[in-house]
C-alpha cells in the first residue's frame, strides 16, 4: 500500500455553484444582509467622488487675480496710540524685488494723513472750482503695474519724475470726473491743501486697489516733500501662477533683512490647499459614516453566516460524508460571505456613483470620478465579506460530521 | 460467506491469495471519554466480504450507529484496527479519510439528508462533488443512479415535492454515485410506511444482485429477514445471528 493518499478535490467552477445556490437559496435574506456593505461601499464613494468633483471645482474657479498677489505690511507693534510699525518699508521696491524669481511688477504707496481738501487751479475752468476731500497717496514707479492699473489719458510718472521729485500727480478717474478734468494738454494743476501738482495722467483702472480710482497719486518724493509722507505702508507684487507662495517667503527679506519678521506678508491659499480644507471639514465626516456602515456591514454579515452554519449544521455532516474535507466546508461558507460582500460592493459602488453625478448634477458641476473608485469598491466589499465569513466558516469547519449529521436531520 | 466477484475493487491492491474483504474490524472499541466513560463498543470483531448484505439488529443505545460511524470513517476507534478495502484506516490523516469516505462509501440515512434547496438532480450530483469529477459526468451519472432507482422522471424536482418512499430513494441514488465500496444505511425505512418500505427493500434486492456491499442498521424484523446475513449488537458486543 505505498500508494500516494488521495486527497478531496473540489474545483473551482463547482466551487462557485455550490456558492451561488447557498446565496440564492434565501434571496430575500442574502439581500437584507448585503445592505450594510451597500450602503458603507456607496457613503464611501459617494463622499470620496463628491468631494474630489466639488475639489476641481474650486480648482476650475480659482481666482487668478488674487493667486497672483502678494501684499507686504509692517506689522504694528505695542497698542493703542503707543502703536508703531515694528519694521520699515523702503521705497526702491521695484530694485529689491524685481529680480526674485517669479515676481512681475511690484510697486510701493502710502496714505497722506492730512493731505488738506483737493482744488483745481481757479484760473483754469472757473465754472468748475470745486473743493473736496480727496483720499491721496505717494507710490513708486512700479506701483502702476502692480495693481495692473491702467491709464487712460497721459500717463504714469517714471523715474526721472521720482528723481527730480517733481510735483505731478496721476488722478483717479472719478476724480477727473467730479472736477470736469478731462484734457491734460493745458497741464492742469490741483492745489492739495496749499501744495500744487501738475496732472500728467487719468488712471482709468487699478483692479488690485480698486480705491485708488478714486483718489490722487503723487511719487513718493513729492509725497515726502510736500504732504509729509516718510514710509510706504504697503508694497503690492505682482506674481507668475503658481509663484505667490514662494514670493511671500522671500519678499520679507528682500525689502528689509534686518526686520524681516516685522513685516505682515499676505498672500493667497494656494488652491491644492483650498481643496484640502473643503476635504477635510465635511467629508471626514461622511469617511467615517461610511466605513461604521461597513463594519457594521461586515457584523451583518458575519451574524447571518453563522445562522446560516448552525441551520445547515445537517448540510455539513451530509458534506463530509460525501467527501468533503473541513476547509471545503470553510471554502464554501467564505466564499459565499464574500460572494454577498462583493454583490453588496457593486451595488453600493453603483448607488455612490449615481449619487454623485446627481449632487454634480444640481450644482452644475462636472463629475469627476477616479477610475480606480468604482474598480476598487467591490473589491473592498468583497474583502468585507470575506473578513466577516472568517469565523462562522472556522465554526462550520471545525464541526464533527457524526454531531453535525445528528444535529441536522 | 458468499464470495461475489466485485467490479469495483478491480483497481484495488488485492492479496494473491484471494478476495479482500470490503471491511475487517479487529477488536474494535470505542469508548467516549464522557463521567462515567461509555463502552460503545466493546472487542467488536467483523468481516464483511464483497458483494454481502448483513443487517445489524440490536436494541437502542446498542451501539449500532457508533458502529456504523466507525465503519463509514466518520468516527476513529478508540482501540484495534479497522481495514476497509484491505486498507488500515488507523494510518489515514483527516483529509485522506474524507477521501477515502468519498470514495469508498456510501451512506442512506434516516431522515435522508436531502437539501431542499436543490433540484433532485442536484442533490444526487453532490456525491462526485469531492471527488473532483467533471460536472458534466456527475450529471450523467446522477441521471443513471436516478432511473437505477426509478426515478428518471424526477430529475428538475424539489425534494420537498416528493414522498418520503421516493425521497430516500434520491438519497440511495445519491450513494451509489461514487460507485462506493459499501453502502452504509442507519434505519433507512424507519420513516417510511410499509408501501415504501417494500419498494425501498426491492431495490436492496437489486443492487445486492448487482453486487454491492451493503450493511443495514434496522429495528425492524422484516427488513434484516430481507438481508442474506444478520449480526446482533447488544451492549457494544457484535454477535453473528444463526
Ligand atoms: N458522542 C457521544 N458521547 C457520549 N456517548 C455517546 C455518544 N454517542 C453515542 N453515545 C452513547 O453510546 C451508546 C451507543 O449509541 P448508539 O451507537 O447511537 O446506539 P444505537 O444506534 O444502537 O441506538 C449509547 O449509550 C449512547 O448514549
Ligand atoms: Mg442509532
Amino acid at each position: 500500500m505505498g500508494a500516494a493518499r488521495p486527497r478531496p478535490r473540489l474545483r473551482f467552477a463547482d466551487l462557485l455553484d455550490e456558492t451561488l445556490a447557498g446565496v440564492f437559496a434565501r434571496p430575500a435574506r442574502a439581500a437584507l444582509t448585503t445592505l450594510g456593505t451597500v450602503l458603507g461601499i456607496a457613503s464611501l464613494v459617494a463622499t470620496l467622488g463628491i468631494s474630489r468633483t466639488a475639489g476641481g471645482q474650486i480648482v476650475g474657479r480659482f481666482d487668478e487675480l488674487a493667486a497672483t498677489q502678494v501684499t507686504v505690511s509692517a506689522r504694528t507693534a505695542g497698542s493703542g496710540s503707543s502703536s508703531r510699525a515694528a519694521a520699515t518699508l523702503p521705497w526702491d521696491v521695484e530694485l529689491r524685488l524685481d529680480r526674485l524669481n517669479g515676481v512681475v511688477a511690484s510697486g510701493a504707496v502710502a496714505e497722506a494723513s492730512n493731505p488738506g481738501s483737493l482744488r483745481t487751479v481757479p484760473l483754469i475752468d472757473p465754472q468748475n472750482v470745486t473743493e473736496r476731500l480727496v483720499p491721496v497717496f505717494a507710490g513708486s514707479v512700479g506701483l502702476l503695474d502692480a495693481v495692473r492699473g491702467r491709464i487712460a489719458t497721459g500717463r504714469w510718472f517714471d523715474a526721472g519724475h521720482v528723481e527730480r521729485r517733481d510735483r505731478v500727480a496721476v488722478i483717479g478717474a472719478d476724480v477727473a470726473d467730479q472736477f470736469g478734468i478731462d484734457r491734460l494738454d493745458r497741464q492742469p494743476g490741483v492745489f492739495i491743501g496749499d501744495e500744487i501738482f501738475t496732472v500728467i495722467g487719468i488712471l482709468d483702472a487699478a483692479p488690485r486697489d480698486t480705491g485708488l480710482v478714486q483718489s490722487v497719486i503723487v511719487p513718493f518724493t513729492a509725497g515726502q516733500d510736500r504732504l509729509g509722507i516718510t514710509r510706504p505702508d504697503r508694497v503690492v507684487v505682482e506674481t507668475v501662477i503658481g509663484a505667490a507662495r514662494l514670493v511671500a517667503e522671500q519678499a520679507p527679506v528682500a525689502l528689509n533683512p534686518n526686520a524681516a519678521e516685522g513685516l505682515k506678508v499676505t498672500a493667497p491659499r494656494d488652491p491644492a490647499r483650498t481643496k484640502d480644507a473643503v476635504q477635510d471639514d465635511v467629508n471626514q465626516l461622511f469617511l467615517l459614516l461610511g466605513l461604521i456602515s461597513l463594519v457594521v456591514g461586515a457584523i451583518g454579515i458575519a451574524n447571518v453566516t453563522l445562522v446560516t452554519v448552525m441551520e445547515r449544521t445537517g448540510e455539513i455532516g451530509l458534506r463530509r460524508a460525501l467527501g468533503a474535507s473541513r476547509r471545503h466546508i470553510a471554502l464554501q461558507f467564505l466564499a459565499e460571505s464574500t460572494a454577498m460582500g462583493l454583490v453588496g460592493g457593486i451595488i453600493g459602488a453603483t448607488v455612490g456613483i449615481i449619487t454623485i453625478v446627481g449632487v454634480a448634477g444640481s450644482r452644475e458641476w462636472t463629475p469627476v470620478l477616479d477610475l480606480w473608485l468604482p474598480l476598487a469598491a467591490p473589491f473592498a466589499g468583497a474583502v468585507v465579506g470575506l473578513v466577516a465569513g472568517l469565523y462562522p466558516s472556522v465554526r462550520a469547519a471545525r464541526m464533527e460530521p457524526v454531531d453535525a449529521l445528528r444535529a441536522g436531520t | 460467506m458468499s464470495v461475489v466477484a466485485d467490479p469495483d475493487l478491480g483497481e484495488e491492491p488485492r492479496e494473491p491469495a484471494g478476495v479482500v474483504p470490503v471491511v475487517v474490524l479487529d477488536d474494535v472499541w470505542r469508548v467516549f471519554p464522557t463521567d462515567p466513560p461509555v463502552e460503545a463498543l466493546r472487542a467488536v470483531h467483523l468481516r464483511v466480504d464483497p458483494g454481502e448484505y448483513v443487517a445489524i439488529i440490536g436494541p437502542s443505545g446498542s451501539g449500532k450507529s457508533t458502529l456504523l460511524n466507525v465503519l463509514g470513517l466518520l468516527d476513529r476507534p478508540t482501540g484495534g484496527t479497522y481495514q476497509l478495502d484491505g486498507i488500515d484506516t488507523a494510518a489515514l490523516g483527516d483529509r485522506a479519510r474524507a477521501a477515502e469516505r468519498g470514495r469508498r462509501i456510501g451512506f442512506v440515512f434516516q431522515s435522508f439528508h436531502l437539501l431542499s434547496y436543490r433540484s433532485v438532480e442536484e442533490n444526487v450530483m453532490l456525491s462526485e462533488l469531492y471527488l473532483g469529477t467533471s460536472r458534466r459526468d456527475r450529471r450523467c451519472r446522477a441521471v443513471e443512479a436516478l432511473e437505477r432507482v426509478g426515478l428518471g422522471h424526477r430529475l428538475g424536482f424539489s425534494p420537498i415535492r416528493l414522498s418520503g418512499g421516493e425521497r430516500q430513494r434520491v438519497a440511495i441514488a445519491r450513494a451509489l454515485l461514487g460507485e462506493p465500496s459499501l453502502l452504509l444505511c442507519d434505519e433507512p425505512t424507519g420513516n417510511l410506511d410499509s408501501a415504501n418500505t417494500a419498494a425501498v427493500l426491492d431495490l436492496f434486492d437489486d443492487l445486492r444482485a448487482q453486487g454491492l456491499t451493503i450493511l443495514v442498521i434496522t429495528h425492524d424484523t422484516e427488513v434484516a429477514a430481507r438481508a442474506q446475513r444478520r449480526v446482533r449488537m447488544v451492549d457494544g458486543q457484535l454477535a453473528e445471528v444463526a
